[in-house]
């Protein structure tokens, strides 16, 4: 049988690798946003186990928003990096250096 | 039966900005600013809807997801409000920048809808909802611009650290779900008064959702974004993200933190006091090395959200109303700063280095007088409306024994009271370097004269404001 | 071991192994690969969790949607990788130690002992009608007590279509198209001018 806190340990690992992911690729976008990604794949496993061991339907309601907007989101993070891109002509975050202060 | 009375306003604006979408199709050649005259006639007939809807009752509505009482009321109208003069101000500017497309005022109404949804909100998910639309438009609007290198940059950098935070807010969320069984706030916070008083799943989550709600309303530690993006955003959008997006943020924390999870506030007061003492030091300190007007405004937006958590902190109803009160003086503030970088702005050139406003009273004594009122109310010079404001959070910090806090606050605002006076000193001693002429749009400038002088005419009434904040905060624990 | 637990340990170990992989690997296509592999991994575990709705979406919408969007941007902004990732290696031991803490820290708040024995009794008072499926239970909350925030959801989506089209849609000038709408309003005397001339004079 398994438990619910091996599920959440899982979750935590799966979010931190996301945290360190974020900070680890802080050159390159497309990465960044990936492991945006596996952030919110982290924090769904934590509402789909909470709402499966405890307390019913609602917490995969919550997922089931978490994926339309991730989704949402995605698409317009991506528009803004081909915008950037077209300006840019890279995706490496050291060379945005316009805004420094 | 669902009861829709409610969310009308938001339906209004949403539907008014599908409208505009549509509008923009047929007609665009015909009517040059239909979109703007239909973007304003929206906001002032939403903003009567939610007047002419309000119940002094609370009621949450539409399966415990919407919570209407004088709080959001009186947050929506706000809201619409300073967004309608948020517009009227940009309306010249976005012309002159090729932005006056029907796609700014969509994104600017959408925007608006997601903020309705945030103040109003009675459950995790219509919070994150309205807080994922309101980012969503904001990294569009920021964008829109998308031949500014500036511009887009700032939205890249906004957006990414915008979607890390709310997965923080989201993993804090689920945490807080684990503990409480719950995703409506009021139940959150009658579940989490059951639980024993150091319950770590709930601390956890607590940290998160603090976290999140941080950066959202830009408190150091989780700054680094207000810079960048009030430097790099055309000036028209950092006039829309500074004011009313910075209320909504503010509301965030009175449902999450105050309503929800009250049986915790031992542990995000002290939390609070880290946040608030840090963001006064860091802006204000930092703000005295910048050269760049709009940046130097964004760390003392950094500084005066450091403020409005003095207020919260205190964890009083009292303190409560002080802080709202604050965060809505200083949206009127900052929406007249802009102003005035927006007034000397032309097409081809921004006027947001510091130099740019040298010797403004020669060219123009009456905005030089106008800036100044506004400079003095940000540094809370008596009797500008600004000095209450600051002196009614310090005061709810004493109250509630912060004592030490409430002297660090005093020092940073004199601190702070430096780069202001420096700009006063600018306009008024120095000769001009920039002799272009002021030439903007009618409503500009009696909007901004306007603005201007509420900074000092509305202190008499201070004390009825402030009242007025007390009824709206009177429901919360 | 159950055999439950065998096939729990089995997709943790690929979901944080690829996990692992998107975050540190040199190319940016296989890191979007990794990334699938990790999002059917969990979409297996969701299926243990009774999630079998969400477990479908999750490889629909993600694997079949969004990935293939992120594959296609990769794809398209051809960037130089090896300079990317300069510089990559320094910080991989602080961030694998960071890593670890966090987990830890985490691990020691949600475990059995803090989660305590009173939650896991609450489940049975909560657990969902057995007569219904999951996506028909979703199915029913989704049109009844969310609908608001279903709304929302489609408010949103309309938002990410507007800004993804206005950011990245141009007018190239150099494409040739046609304007059927300018086509059909064209009149004879757009096209064609008649002149009046005199007569010429006979020679």
């Amino acid at each position: 049988m398994v438990s619910l806190s091996q599920y959440l340990i899982l979750a935590a690992a799966l979010f931190a690798i996301g945290v360190v992911g974020v900070f680890l690729n802080r050159k390159n976008l497309v990465v960044l946003l990936m492991a945006i990604e596996l952030i919110l794949l982290a924090v769904n496993l934590n509402f789909v186990a909470f709402s499966h061991f405890l307390w019913g339907m609602s917490g995969q309601v919550f997922v089931f928003f978490i994926l339309t907007v991730a989704a949402a989101e995605s698409a317009i993070g991506l528009a803004i990096l081909i915008v950037l891109f077209r300006n840019r002509r890279t995706i490496n975050v050291d060379d945005f250096d316009t805004l420094k202060g | 039966m669902l009861h829709i009375r409610p969310v009308v306003p938001e339906i209004i604006v949403f539907a008014m900005a599908c409208v505009i979408l549509l509008a923009d199709l047929f007609w665009k050649r015909r009517f040059k600013g239909l979109m703007y005259g239909l973007t304003q006639a929206t906001l002032i007939a939403a903003s009567v809807t939610a007047y002419g809807l309000r119940d002094p009752r609370a009621r949450v509505v539409l399966h415990g997801m919407v919570v209407q009482d004088r709080l959001s009321t009186i947050l929506q109208i706000a809201i619409f409000a300073l967004t309608a003069i948020v517009l009227a101000y940009s309306r010249t500017y976005i012309v002159e920048r090729g932005v006056f497309r029907s796609e700014f005022f969509v994104l600017a109404l959408t925007g608006v809808v997601g903020m309705c949804v945030m103040v109003s909100a009675a459950h995790f998910l219509s919070l994150y909802l309205g807080l994922e639309l309101l980012s969503l438009s904001l990294y569009a609007l920021i964008a829109l611009q998308r031949d500014s290198i500036p511009a887009t940059e700032a939205a890249m950098k906004y957006f990414v650290l915008g979607a890390l935070s709310s997965g923080l807010l989201l993993y804090g969320l689920s945490m807080l779900y684990g503990a409480t069984g719950s995703l409506e706030i009021t139940r959150v916070a009658t579940a989490l008064a059951a639980l024993p008083r150091h319950d770590l799943v709930a601390t956890l989550g607590l940290v998160f959702v603090l976290s999140g709600l941080a950066f959202k309303l830009g408190v150091v530690p989780f700054h680094m974004w207000v810079p960048d993006v009030y430097e790099g955003a055309p000036t028209a959008v950092t006039l829309y993200v500074g004011a009313a997006p910075k209320i909504a943020a503010f509301a965030l924390f009175l449902r999450l933190l105050v309503e929800g999870l009250h049986g915790l506030s031992g542990a995000w007061q002290e939390m609070l006091v880290l946040l608030a003492f840090l963001s006064m030091a860091v802006g204000n300190i930092v703000a005295i090395a910048q050269t760049n007007l709009k940046r130097m405004l964004a760390y003392s937006a950094i500084a005066h959200m450091g403020f409005v958590l003095l207020g919260l902190l205190s964890a009083r109803v009292s303190g409560y109303a002080d802080a709202l009160f604050y965060a809505l003086v200083y949206a009127f503030m900052t929406l007249g700063a802009f102003g005035i970088i927006i007034l000397l702005s032309r097409k081809g050139f921004e006027a947001e280095r510091l130099e740019d406003l040298r010797g403004l009273y020669q060219r123009s004594p009456w905005y030089a007088w106008m800036m100044l009122l506004f400079m003095f109310s940000m540094a809370g010079v008596p009797p500008t409306i600004g000095f209450y404001a600051k002196f009614a959070v310090i005061e709810a910090a004493v109250s509630a024994g912060f004592y030490g806090l409430a002297v660090a606050a005093v020092l940073f605002s004199v601190i702070g009271a430096f780069y202001y006076l420096r700009i006063v000193k600018l306009m008024f001693f120095d000769a001009p370097v920039d002799a272009g002429p002021l030439r903007q749009g009618r409503d500009l400038r009696w909007l901004l004269s306007l603005n201007g002088i509420a900074m000092l005419l509305t202190t008499p009434w201070a004390g009825t404001l402030i009242a007025i904040c007390r009824s709206a905060v009177r429901g919360l624990p | 071991m159950t055999f439950e637990s065998a096939v729990f340990y089995f997709f943790s170990a690929i979901l944080l192994g690829s996990a692992a992989m998107v975050v540190t690997i040199r190319n940016s296509v296989k890191s979007a690969l990794f990334l699938v592999l990790a999002f059917v991994s969990a979409a297996c575990l969701w299926m243990l969790l009774r999630a079998e709705f969400l477990a479908i979406v999750l490889v629909l919408v993600y694997v079949g949607a969004v990935m293939v969007l992120f594959l296609f941007v990769v794809m398209m902004i051809d960037v130089n990788m090896a300079v990317l990732r300069q510089g990559f290696g320094e910080y991989l031991p602080i961030g694998g130690l960071v890593a670890v803490l966090m987990v830890v820290e985490i691990a020691l708040a949600v475990s059995p002992r803090q989660l305590g024995p009173t939650r896991i009794a609450a489940s049975l008072v909560h657990a969902p009608p057995l007569h219904m499926s999951n996506t028909r239970a979703l199915g029913v909350l989704l049109y009844t007590t969310y609908v608001y925030p279903f709304e929302i959801a489609a408010v949103i989506l309309l938002v990410a279509i507007i800004a993804a089209i206005a950011l990245t849609m141009r007018r190239r000038p150099d494409t040739k198209y046609q304007d059927p709408a300018r086509q059909v309003e064209v009149r004879a005397r757009d096209r064609v001018r008649l002149v009046k001339m005199p007569t010429e004079p006979k020679a």
